[in-house]
């Protein structure tokens, strides 16, 4: 048994109690001497997804389902006087129809309930229908007659924060305690700077968009409930849904075997997990319950908008003597618990700095609520802070990366403490800039109507830490394959064969030997939210302190049938070796076939991370395109891009996220923005045709400068996260390279066609275009 | 969305019949199915809500092929984009028709979608396509986008409605000088396509003039001898977007001078919008790179940019040049 210790710690709710459990393993040496970890192997359920046979959410059939659809508020703010069902419960198909008449009040988001009496947002939630088909509930909808007194509104930070402007909540347009934080004298580094930055900078929202849409599929047998959930947090939802519906955690089970990506909006139980569960307990049948393109987008998180005001201040030779950040980002109508978006804090880590104010406040306003959306704050800020670094830089007339260099900071500034691997991000800037040839010669552009730019960016990230606890249990079956289980789930990274390759290393079997299975409460046992970059460097420990218990059984299982003392033994590739003696190495069957039908079983639980160290990833992007000064086009972008996320499990999987990340960036860049009517509380392109994601053909070419330094006093495998960091300097960069090709400084983002035609027009009517 | 009887009829004069006489934006009546890109999503958003379906997809009658004769070349009805973009007499004699065509939407929808059903398609202004607005074109007292978010809608003020045709084919298929032809209950009759457009009026809340018992039969080029073209294209992105502006041109020029020029716009009026000024400072000149940017400018005469577009004038003109400069050279 491995050893627990208690150790209370403060929690939100006063004290609370943190286990400690030794992992039993030590970090493998950075240099070990490894055969699967590491390895770019294929994702495990490869072709499972490509022949269609992966199953999502959607694609759950049981007898009897019904589908549901949600009767959302067409006005951004408005009282409902009353709601009528009685034609929509007659209509064809129709099996059940719920709102705030007949369901209990049950509390939703900071002081709400499932269905409000006060809609506050086009899309809130009034209610659901479930019948036979999609379409019958669809047409059911329209059949609920209510009646609305329309009340005043806001849809932007500005409006919220106008003296006169109505309040989305009672108490008011501010969405909590605005958060503050203070180190040094920030003033006096402004006043006694050489040089100082003052710029205002501001983000659109961006929507998730992952290709599977929000949505669950509910039944009940007899008490018991299961959700076939879209979802990035198996055991939040059992939780959250438990606690919802007064049900005892063990009643529910959530399932969620395959994912179309979540980008942080599915770490939350939102209210058509709770609908369809409450449709289907009164019409007594399964319940299909997913959102569309445009429900979602309403109503199922966004990325917070922000508004930010930065200074800076640096002396003659780059060092930073203040960096002080004023913020206000839109929460939406509601918080939701799962936003965590934390624009404060790049500005105060990112750079060695002894003076560093920030001041976040969060506003309601009359839209969907906001909810985390990969590196959330991070990706905000950053868009904010890397142009303001380049504009000092440029002030300085110094080299962007130099002066990057220049305020290295290998410690933590808010605890004191050093980085676990404090060079990562130098190791990043290195890796970036000798991939991409920073600094070298620009060629010319492809057209004399272009300008060719270069630009870059550094970023730094909270995440990819791993959050214990997690657990992870392993089957040695007697034919020598294993089974290895967890109650994690795969966002769609690839978690599967990134834990398998762990749990293979340390068993000494190969890939091939081992089944994961994860995506089921029922089955395996609690890990935390896929969030904050976390999964592999969370279960990765617990999975390999499981391998690890399990091998030492089968060692000293083999002693007997080798004859051979324990210590002599180890074991690789499906076979146990005996130390000075090859001749006599068996494979692991042939020792786990002597003890059938018994098996051997380990547990492994992940330990705490170091507490007198901070693990942080880091990264930096260069990017060069160029810009058609006659049609405002940014094309030909090239992008490489270099990420400390520990050692690399398997380089095809951290590939991928990169790529990923940053086609996401490229799209948050220069087209992604939600578009509110500001007369009428419209989201306008809450879908795919006027919301403009990347498509294959706006992808740039990337080049992925692997770091690939293990992390060893982070956790045992040296593994840190990759998911969200590689989108975080992406549209800084790209602006940056915009400003270096024309000499135009995008402050607002996405650098839309629209926004860079017009800028182009000033410029030439100005006919003073800074040309660098 | 309401359900509706599906029929097939055999013949274009059956599939008349079962039409009526409405103009056909306010048609509850029967609605006709080709490729149904368009339709389905009006049908889904309620835009349209049709008692009958006539599906005329597989109407023998109605041709789904290229003929090219010695008076230039007939697309039938029911030709989809996707041939359109393919076609090697396209390709060859009407480049601004094959380039518009493969610049529209994507793959998959230019393999069903068919240039009949572009040509009728409705605009995608997003208020227009929002359920809970109730706009001018949708027989409400405003359109929306006069004041609201306006950086996709038009830069010429012709019609209470501000949306923007969404056909590439349309603006090449004007600047080739191209008729529609039509068979409805009182027969058929054939007319530019520069005619067959029209803004939306009170009494006509939709962008052509075809009558409610009407379809298209054929899509007409004349000869296209001495002539060449172009289309341009600016979208937001790379690829299946609608253009923020389109330009086709297509010149005849004859030793540096210009005999014939004519010049469409997309994505700047509620109907692709021939840019007649400019053909005239264009014909009879000798080609250079003044008397492009001249054309530019006057192709643009008379644009009234609302609040949130200003940038689709700058962006119209340079895309004029573009194609002006390609044909010249």
């Amino acid at each position: 048994m491995p050893e627990i210790r208690v150790k209370p710690k403060q929690g939100e709710n006063g004290t609370e109690l943190e286990l400690i459990e030794d992992e039993g393993v030590r970090a493998w040496a950075p240099d070990a001497d490894l055969q699967i970890v590491g390895q770019p192997h294929p994702r495990l359920e490869g072709r499972e997804k490509v022949t269609g046979r992966a199953r999502y959410a959607s694609d759950v059939r049981l007898p009897g389902q019904l589908y549901a659809r949600v009767l959302r508020s067409p006005y951004p703010h408005a009282r409902i006087v009353s709601v009528d069902i009685g034609k929509a419960e007659q209509a064809p198909g129709v099996r059940a129809v719920i709102h705030a008449g007949n369901v209990p009040r049950i509390p939703w988001y900071e002081e709400g309930v499932l269905f409000e009496s006060t809609v506050r947002f086009v899309g809130d939630e009034i209610a659901a229908v479930a019948a036979e088909s999609e379409e019958q509930a669809e047409d059911a909808l329209r059949l609920i007659e209510v009646e609305y007194e329309p009340l005043p509104f806001v849809s932007t930070i500005e409006e919220a924060l106008a003296p006169d402007a109505p309040w989305v909540h009672d108490d008011g347009n501010i969405a909590g305690e605005p958060k503050t934080y203070e180190r040094g004298d920030p003033d006096a580094g402004l006043r006694d700077a050489d040089v100082t930055i003052d710029a205002a900078y501001s983000t659109a929202s961006a929507l998730h968009n992952a290709f599977e849409s929000h949505g669950c599929t509910t039944f009940w047998d007899g008490d018991s409930l299961t959700l076939w959930d879209s979802t990035q947090a198996i055991f939040v939802i059992r939780e959250q849904v438990a606690e919802k519906l007064g049900l005892p955690e063990h009643r529910v089970r959530v399932v969620k075997h395959h994912m179309g990506g979540g980008f942080g909006a599915k770490q939350i139980a939102w209210k058509h997990d709770v609908i369809a569960s409450l449709l289907s307990r009164q019409a007594g049948r399964p319940v299909q319950l997913m959102l569309d393109r445009e429900a979602e987008n309403l109503a199922a998180g966004n990325r917070n908008p922000t508004r930010q005001r930065v200074r800076l201040g640096a002396r003659r030779d780059g060092t930073l003597t203040a960096i002080v950040a004023d913020i206000h980002q839109a929460s939406g109508a509601y918080r939701t618990g799962g936003e965590a978006s934390n624009v404060s804090g790049t500005y105060q880590t990112l750079y060695n700095c002894p003076n560093v104010r920030t001041e976040q406040v969060a506003v309601y306003t009359n839209t969907g609520p906001a909810v985390a959306f990969r590196a959330p704050g991070h990706v905000e800020a950053a868009f904010a802070l890397e142009q303001a670094m380049d504009e000092l830089a440029r002030t300085l007339e110094m080299d962007p990366v130099k002066l990057r260099r220049q305020n290295y900071s290998e410690v933590d500034q808010l605890e004191g403490k050093p980085f676990t691997l404090p060079e990562g991000l130098r190791l990043s800037y290195d890796r970036v800039a000798d991939a991409f040839g920073w600094g070298a010669e620009k060629p010319p552009p492809s057209s004399e109507s272009k300008r060719r730019g270069v630009g870059f960016a550094a970023h730094d990230w909270s995440g990819g830490t791993g959050h214990p606890p997690g657990y992870a249990w392993i089957e040695l079956n007697a034919d020598g394959t294993a089974d290895v289980i967890t109650g994690t789930q795969d966002i769609g990274t690839g978690t599967r064969t990134g834990l398998a390759q762990v749990a293979a290393e340390e068993l000494g079997l190969p890939l091939d030997c081992i089944a994961f299975r994860l995506g089921d409460t029922a089955t395996g046992p609690y890990s935390p939210v896929s969030s904050g970059s976390a999964t592999q460097a969370t279960i990765g420990p617990a999975v390999r302190a499981a391998a690890a218990e399990v091998k030492a059984q089968l060692l000293e299982v083999a002693s007997s049938v080798l004859e051979v003392g324990a210590d002599r033994l180890s074991v690789r590739a499906g076979r146990i070796l005996v130390d000075g003696d090859e001749e006599r190495s068996i494979a692991v069957s042939a020792v786990t076939e002597k003890i059938r039908p018994h098996t051997l079983q380990g547990r492994g639980a992940r330990g705490p991370n170091p507490e007198d160290k901070t693990i942080r990833t880091f990264g930096a992007q260069c990017v060069e395109l160029e810009v058609d000064i006659e049609t405002g086009e940014i094309d030909r972008l090239r992008i490489a891009a270099a990420h400390d996320c520990g050692r690399i499990v398997n380089p095809t999987l951290v590939d991928s996220q990169v790529v990923g990340g940053i086609t996401q960036g490229v799209g948050f860049a220069l087209t992604e923005e939600r578009t509110v009517d500001p007369r009428l509380g419209l989201v306008l392109n809450a879908n795919l045709e006027e919301y403009h994601v990347p498509t294959v053909a706006d992808a740039p070419a990337i080049e992925h400068a692997r770091v690939g330094v293990p992390d060893s006093e982070a956790n045992s495998t040296g593994a840190k996260g990759i998911g969200e960091p590689p989108l975080i300097p992406t549209a800084p960069a790209i602006a940056n390279a915009v400003y270096d090709a024309i000499g135009i400084r995008f402050r607002e983002g996405p650098l839309s066609r629209a926004r860079v035609v017009a800028a182009l027009a000033e410029q030439r009517a100005q006919g003073e275009g800074s040309r660098p | 969305m309401k359900p509706f009887d599906f029929a097939r009829p055999e013949t274009i004069e059956d599939a008349v019949a079962m039409l009526d006489a409405r103009p056909a934006g306010h048609a509850n009546g029967s609605a006709l199915l080709a490729g149904g890109t368009d339709l389905l999503t009006l049908m889904k958003a309620d835009l349209s809500a049709p008692d009958r379906l006539i599906d005329i997809k597989r109407l023998a009658e109605l041709d789904n092929r290229i003929e090219e004769d010695e008076e230039g070349l007939t697309i039938g009805a029911l030709v989809t984009l996707a041939q359109l973009e393919e076609d090697p007499r396209v390709t060859a004699l009407y480049p601004a028709l094959a380039e518009a065509s493969s610049l529209a939407a994507t793959p998959q929808l230019r393999h069903m979608a068919t240039i009949g059903g572009n040509l009728l398609q409705r605009p995608r202004c997003w208020y227009f396509r929002n359920p809970h607005v109730h706009c001018w074109l949708k027989g409400g007292d405003e359109c929306q986008a006069r004041q609201g978010e306006n950086q996709r809608h038009a830069i010429f003020d012709i019609s209470p409605c501000v949306a923007v045709h969404p056909s590439d084919p349309a603006t090449a298929l004007l600047a080739l000088d191209a008729t529609v032809r039509l068979r409805g209950a009182a027969g058929e009759r054939e007319l530019p396509i520069a005619d067959f457009f029209a803004p939306p009026t009170a009494e006509r809340c939709t962008e052509t003039i075809i009558r409610g018992d009407e379809l298209i039969v054929a899509v007409r080029l004349p000869a296209a001898q001495g002539w060449r073209s172009t289309y341009l294209k600016a979208m937001d992105r790379k690829v299946w977007a609608f253009a923020l502006v389109g330009v086709a041109a297509a010149l005849r020029v004859d030793e540096g001078r210009v005999i014939d020029a004519r010049l469409a716009l997309g994505g700047v009026a509620p109907i692709p919008w021939r840019a007649e000024a400019a053909e005239r400072l264009l014909a009879g000149s000798d080609i250079s790179a003044e008397v492009i940017s001249h054309a530019a400018e006057a192709a643009l005469d008379g644009a009234q940019p609302l609040a949130k577009n200003a940038y689709k004038i700058l962006l119209a003109k340079a895309l004029v040049r573009r194609a002006l400069m390609a044909l010249s050279g």
